[in-house]
């Protein structure tokens, strides 16, 4: 059995012992703690690739609604239940040191080193994924991220929308 | 604030407190019978995990209002992730945040938990007069103001398909049509439990305590001996650095569907029937989006003003009845139940104003595979909610997402997305029918989401069937009562403040007097 494969069965061993609870990975305890470079480093891998098509032509300001976003992402964290904090910190490590594990092929290590197109195809793997949790993995991220995207009210100029003010 | 309220973030050491009655949540359930209770006199300690915000916080921001007004920042689930469920968490509970549509139980309904769980809300028993005293006393009336273009396309696919469809009763007073009821009611027009009840409790003397999360419940014998509670951190996480002991003559619990079985389990009271926090029912919910020529503006105006039965009760037993309804339209709403990455999802999102949404809601516990969820604990004992969705169930869906497709075209859509992650935009009818039949219907593939969380500390006639009695009294403990959304016996195939309003205060009227007839038997 290759690595890969092995730690591809660990996976869905893990998700199958813990009852589809979430992201809960055996032998991955140490991962559950929250790593904030690791989020940022996925984060920012990421969220160019979901927001692609929304986020300004202009860098510096697609930075700023970048940095905006992850702000909100990590108001919003500490609200979740600790059980699905703690299955979002799994992820975060994981994606951050060992995206090879979570359905990628080839000599790439890192998110960073992938391209836009092949984040969102990385994205569009787990979506149709076999496996429960990169599906969770998936829908998980998505919500949270376009959540603190479209939450902030400098992002709603291309929608044409503007909240109400009498006070 | 006022000395009838007590902020527990606040509280510096140990507390204790002794009261006649405790309620244990501020929403439906509890915020009617803190009232009707404290009007008998009796000394009251209303409880709320969630925070005491009024009018002046509610600034009509979703991302303000989720985290702070909803039950796991709105980002709640179910525990296969499958099912995303909105629920309040706040001073009035959900319906702080509801969307203010008034809906009397269903006939069908009542006989049906009449046949099953033989509980008789006929005769003398009639809820008639208590939801016609609900009704007066929250402004129920049915919305004289035109319906905002999100639900008239549901009213006028309706009149071209020929199908049933209502106007619909809300619980405001001074509305201005704003449409954000969802974030808080910035004017204090929905009469939600924040503004009614839970003010005039207060002024006749009862206590609020926020922000305290009630642990457990400790018994003896056929009794509550006293609740053990601790206060939350400004996330709402549970504190465990003090604790705070409440003691009363009755306990009434009144924390959810999710709340009150997740209570019970952790205080390990009897079971004998086996159905606490099982049958948990949901109203689970399938999304179709469409895009029309003219601007919609889905987030202006009452959110819901029309809705149709025209399938909530087919004649074919083996089918699954759907309620169709619409959502208000906001963006976080929006952007995380759209479909898609990338271009594809910004492009959708660019076309919000253009976009209605239509939203059936399936009848669900009416057929026996369609039992319901259970309330788990997790390793905080935290609830969760296991939900499976059958094969009856995902039937429903696909004939709800047929359905509001054809609605939609019938209205002049001139594209229909049923809210599933294969599906498309798609041009016509004839492209959508054939399209939705194919779809898998299959968990996380299939978008499904809830506002209503019903069931779960069910009431029976007999003990072997329930958790409560007909009254909301426990079958085994003689000094509870529960009184909310989770003594439903099935779902409600309607929107369920008002059943809860009603069923509430008549248990109010039998608990008033069975109190009473204690004091007199003891003098």
């Amino acid at each position: 059995m290759d690595r890969r494969k092995f730690i591809l069965t660990g996976i869905s061993l893990g998700a199958a012992a813990s009852l589809g609870s979430g992201l809960a990975i055996r032998g991955w305890q140490r991962s559950l703690t929250p790593d904030s470079s690791n989020r940022d480093l996925v984060l920012s891998a990421l969220l160019p690739a979901l927001l692609y098509g929304a986020l300004p032509q202009d860098a510096t300001l697609a930075a700023a609604e970048l940095d905006r976003t992850k702000t909100a992402i990590s108001d919003f964290l500490p609200f979740l239940p600790l059980r699905q904090q703690q299955e979002l910190n799994q992820l975060f490590n994981l994606l951050a040191n060992r995206v090879t594990q979570l359905g990628l092929t080839g000599h790439v290590s890192t998110l960073a080193d992938l391209s836009i197109h092949q984040r969102l195809q990385l994205l569009s793997r787990w979506r149709d994924s076999y496996l429960a949790l990169l599906q969770q993995a998936y829908h998980g991220l998505r919500e949270l991220l376009y959540g603190a995207y479209y939450g902030q009210s400098e992002h709603w100029q291309t929608l044409g929308y503007t909240a109400p003010r009498f006070r | 604030m006022t000395i009838n309220h007590l902020d527990a973030s606040q509280f510096t050491q140990d507390q204790l407190f002794d009261t006649d009655i405790v309620i244990i949540g501020s929403g439906a359930g509890g915020g009617i019978a803190a009232e009707q209770l404290a009007q008998a006199g009796f000394k009251i300690l209303l409880l709320e995990e969630g925070a005491w915000y009024t009018r002046d916080d509610f600034v009509m921001q979703e991302r303000w209002a989720y985290p702070h007004l909803y039950q796991e920042g709105a980002a709640r689930k179910t525990r296969d992730q499958a099912i995303g469920i909105l629920q309040g968490r706040t001073v009035g509970g959900s319906t702080t945040v509801n969307w203010t549509t008034s809906i009397r139980t269903p006939k069908a309904t009542l006989d049906f938990w009449n046949s099953k769980f033989g509980v008789n809300f006929s005769g003398k028993d009639d809820l008639s007069d208590y939801f016609a005293a609900a009704e007066q006393r929250l402004n129920i009336h049915q919305w004289p103001v035109p319906p905002n273009a999100n639900n008239a396309k549901l009213q006028q696919g309706c009149e071209k398909l020929g199908w049933q469809y209502t106007l619909i009763n809300r619980n405001v007073n001074g509305c201005a049509n704003l449409g954000y009821c969802g974030m808080g009611c910035p004017i204090n027009a929905k009469q939600s439990m924040l503004v009614s009840t839970i003010p005039a409790a207060m002024a006749l003397g009862a206590t609020l305590i926020s922000r305290i999360s009630v642990r457990q419940l400790h018994w003896q014998s056929d009794s509550i001996t006293g609740l053990e509670a601790v206060p939350v951190d400004q996330y709402f996480q549970p504190r465990h650095d003090l604790r705070i002991r409440i003691k009363a003559k009755h306990y009434i619990v009144a924390a959810g569907a999710i709340g009150s079985p997740a209570l019970l389990l952790r205080s390990k009271v009897p079971d004998p029937s086996g159905r606490l926090g099982k049958h948990t029912y949901l109203h689970p919910t399938v999304i179709s989006g469409a895009l029309f020529d003219d601007a919609i503006n889905g987030h202006s105006g009452a959110p819901q003003s029309i809705y149709s039965d025209q399938f909530v009760w087919p004649a074919d037993n083996n089918k699954a009845g759907y309620k169709l309804e619409v959502p208000p339209l906001h963006p976080v709403l929006m952007a995380t139940k759209l479909t898609g990455t990338g271009a594809q999802h910004a492009a959708l999102m660019q076309q919000f104003n253009h976009l209605q949404v239509t939203i059936a809601l399936l009848r669900d516990g009416f057929h026996p595979h369609s039992q319901g969820g259970t309330v788990q604990l997790d390793d905080a004992q935290q609830p969760v909610l296991d939900y499976p969705i059958t094969d009856y169930l995902w039937q429903g869906m696909r004939e709800a997402l047929l359905s509001m497709a054809g609605l939609q075209f019938a209205a002049g859509a001139r594209q229909v997305l049923p809210v599933h992650h294969d599906a498309q935009l798609y041009n016509n009818w004839p492209e959508a029918k054939a399209a939705i039949l194919q779809l898998p219907m299959q968990a996380l593939k299939q978008t499904v989401v809830s506002a209503h969380v019903m069931g779960g500390c069910n009431m029976s006639a007999s003990a072997a069937n329930g958790v409560v009695d007909q009254n909301g009294r426990h079958h085994q403990l003689q000094n509870l009562s529960v009184f909310d959304g989770s003594i439903l016996p099935t779902s409600l195939g309607a929107n369920p403040q008002l059943t809860i309003y009603a069923l509430v205060w008549r248990n109010c009227q039998q608990l008033i007097s069975s109190l009473r007839n204690q004091v007199n038997t003891l003098a």
